[in-house]
C-alpha cells in the first residue's frame, strides 16, 4: 500500500477515537471537537511518512500538540480559551461528594486537576485511552520506562489527591451509626 | 474502594459508545475531509512564486507592498530550531502601543464618520480576503512561537476560489520566517509558500459565505448566525466577544464594503462593551483609532481606520500568565490586519 492508502485507511479506522480524545480534553461542543480533529489528521497527513504500524498511539500524540497549540484563526482560539476559561468556573463550582459517592465524575475530575499537566495526561491516556506503557511512551514521545515510570508516580499522586480529597463526613458515614451523622439530623434534634 | 486509575476509567467524560464519537463508518464532513486531503496539491508543486527583491508586480505586492516597523521581542527559538545562527530571525511583536496624548474617539463619533464615508455606497463588498496574522504557536515544554503569515483568497466568477498561504513578515522584509508548515517550528524563507490551493464551484446562502448585508440590524442577525447555534440565537443580543469573534470571521471570508463596514462600526457602538483607547499605528504602518475590550485574562483591540470605519486589524494579547504554555502576560497571542 502506498502511504496515501496507509493514511486513509488509519484515517478511517480511528477517525472517532481521535474524537474522542479531542473531545474528552476539550469538554467542548462537537463542532469544536471537530475543527480540531480535522487540524490533527491534516498535520497527520503531512507527516504520513512517518506513520508507524500502529498509528492511534502516534495520532494521540499529533492530537495533544494540536490541542495545546495555537489554533491558527483567531476567532477559533479565542473561543478556546474561553472554553477553557468556561471549564475552570466549571471545575469550581463542583461539589466533592467523597470517593464513596455513587457518581465519582466530579470529584475524581477535580483530583485530576491539582495534578501537573503532565501527570493528568499520563493518567487520562492509561484510563482514557486504555493506552499500555510503550503505546503511552508513543503518545508522549518518550521511552517505554519513562512511560511506565510517569504513570507511576502520576498514579501515586493521584491517589494522594484522593485521599486528600475525601471529605470527613464520607469517612463518618462509612464507619459511624446513623444516629452520629452530623448536621442536618441534629437540627432535627 | 476501587484503585485510583478504575476510579478515573469511571469518570471518562466521554466513553467509547458515547453518541457522536462511537466508533463506526465516517460520517459525511469527515469523509469529505478526507477526500479534500487525498487529492490536495503535493508539496512538490509548491514553489516559491515570489522575487527576492522588492518589487510592485501584482503578485509581489503579496509580500512587499506593506509598511515595515520596528521589530522588538526577540524569543528564545534555538530550543526550538537547533541554530543559533538562525535566533535572531525570528521575533515575537510587542503589543501596539496607543499614541502619547493622542484623544480617545468615542465609537458614537465613528458611526457618524462611517455613515459619512458609506454615503456615496463605494467602495462595495468583495467575497474573499486579504490578510496578514501573527499567530502565537504554544506548545508543551517548548517556547511559545509567533507565526506571520499572509493569507489571500479570491473568488472567480464560476464560484471557484483559491487560497494562499504565505509565511512572510511585513515587518522584516527579506528575513527567514518562521512556520509550523509540517508540525514543528522552523525557518523558512520570506515568501515560503504554504499553501496554494484551489476549489471547485462551491454556493452557500448561509453566513459567512453569504453577502454581508449593510445595515445594522440585518447584519446582527447575520453574525448572530455566524456566533451562535440555533438553539441559542433568539436569546440575549451578542455579547462584546462574540461581536469580535463574528466579524473576524466575516472577514475571514469577505472584504467589507463602505456600507457594510459602517453597519458593524454602529454594532461595536451598540454593544457598549469596547473602550476607546487612543491613536495607534497598526502592524503595517497604517494609522487607526484603538478600541479595547478585556475579558478572561486576553485584551481584545480592535483598530478602525480613522475616516471611514473599517477594520483595519485585531490584536489579542495575554493580560495573565499561561504558564503551561510558557506564555507570559503581555505575549500577543494572535494579530490580524485585514487589507482590501
Amino acid at each position: 500500500m502506498s502511504n496515501d492508502e496507509i493514511f486513509a485507511a488509519a484515517y478511517r479506522e480511528h477517525y472517532w477515537a481521535v474524537s474522542r480524545y479531542v473531545a474528552r480534553r476539550l469538554r467542548g461542543r462537537a463542532d469544536e471537537v471537530e475543527e480540531v480533529v480535522a487540524e490533527v489528521f491534516t498535520v497527520a497527513w503531512r507527516r504520513r511518512a512517518d506513520l508507524p504500524a500502529t498509528p492511534l498511539p502516534w495520532l494521540y500524540g499529533v492530537a495533544r500538540n494540536c490541542l495545546a497549540n495555537a489554533v491558527r484563526g483567531r476567532g477559533r482560539r479565542r473561543r478556546l480559551v474561553d472554553r477553557l476559561g468556561n471549564d475552570e468556573a466549571a471545575h469550581a463550582r463542583h461539589v466533592a461528594a467523597g470517593p464513596d459517592a455513587e457518581a465519582p465524575g466530579a470529584w475524581v475530575h477535580e483530583a485530576l486537576d491539582r495534578l501537573s499537566p503532565a501527570d493528568r495526561e499520563v493518567l487520562r491516556l492509561a484510563a482514557w485511552e486504555e493506552l499500555g506503557a510503550d503505546e503511552i511512551a508513543v503518545a508522549l514521545g518518550c521511552g517505554s520506562r519513562a512511560a511506565a515510570m510517569r504513570l507511576h508516580r502520576a498514579r501515586n499522586r493521584l491517589r494522594a489527591e484522593i485521599d486528600r480529597l475525601r471529605p470527613p463526613v464520607a469517612v463518618a458515614a462509612a464507619t459511624a451509626p446513623a444516629d452520629a451523622t452530623p448536621c442536618e439530623d441534629d437540627r432535627h434534634g | 474502594m476501587a484503585d485510583e486509575l478504575e476510579l478515573l476509567r469511571r469518570a471518562n467524560p466521554v466513553p467509547d459508545d458515547a453518541p457522536h464519537f462511537a466508533d463506526g463508518p465516517l460520517d459525511g464532513r469527515a469523509e469529505h475531509r478526507l477526500q479534500r486531503l487525498l487529492n490536495e496539491p503535493r508539496p512538490g508543486r509548491r514553489f516559491r512564486p515570489l522575487p527576492a527583491s522588492a518589487g510592485r508586480t501584482g503578485r509581489a505586492r503579496l509580500v512587499w507592498g506593506l509598511a515595515a516597523t520596528a521589530v522588538v521581542l526577540v524569543i528564545a527559538v534555538n530550543a526550538v530550531l537547533g541554530d543559533p545562527g538562525t535566533s535572531r530571525a525570528v521575533a515575537a511583536p510587542r503589543p501596539l502601543t496607543v499614541h502619547a496624548a493622542s484623544a480617545p474617539v468615542p465609537l458614537r463619533d465613528m458611526v457618524a464618520l462611517a455613515d459619512a464615508a458609506a454615503a456615496a455606497g463605494s467602495p462595495g463588498p468583495r467575497k474573499g480576503t486579504h490578510v496578514q496574522s501573527w499567530s502565537l504557536g504554544m506548545s508543551d515544554g517548548k517556547p511559545p512561537v509567533t507565526l506571520p503569515e499572509e493569507r489571500v483568497v479570491r473568488w472567480r466568477a464560476d464560484a471557484s476560489h483559491t487560497e494562499l498561504v504565505v509565511a512572510t513578515d511585513p515587518r522584516r522584509p527579506g528575513r527567514p520566517v518562521l512556520t509550523d508548515e509540517g508540525g514543528e517550528p522552523h525557518l523558512v524563507a520570506d515568501g515560503h509558500v504554504i499553501s496554494r490551493t484551489t476549489y471547485p464551484p462551491m454556493w452557500s446562502d448561509a453566513p459567512p459565505e453569504a453577502p454581508p448585508p449593510h445595515t445594522a440590524a440585518r447584519l446582527r442577525v447575520y453574525l448572530t448566525e455566524i456566533a451562535r447555534t440555533q438553539a441559542d440565537r433568539g436569546t440575549a443580543a451578542l455579547s462584546t466577544a462574540e461581536l469580535l469573534d463574528a466579524v473576524a470571521e466575516l472577514l475571514g471570508h469577505w472584504t467589507l464594503g463602505a456600507r457594510e463596514s459602517a453597519a458593524v462600526v454602529r454594532l461595536f457602538a451598540g454593544t457598549g462593551g469596547l473602550r476607546p483607547a487612543g491613536e495607534v499605528t497598526d502592524r503595517l504602518g497604517r494609522p487607526g483609532h484603538a478600541y479595547v475590550y478585556d475579558a478572561r485574562g486576553v485584551r481584545h483591540m480592535l483598530i478602525l481606520e480613522p475616516r471611514t470605519g473599517a477594520v483595519l486589524g485585531m490584536e489579542d494579547t495575554f493580560t495573565e500568565d499561561a504558564p503551561e504554555y510558557g506564555v507570559k502576560a503581555g505575549a500577543v497571542m494572535g494579530y490580524s490586519a485585514w487589507m482590501r
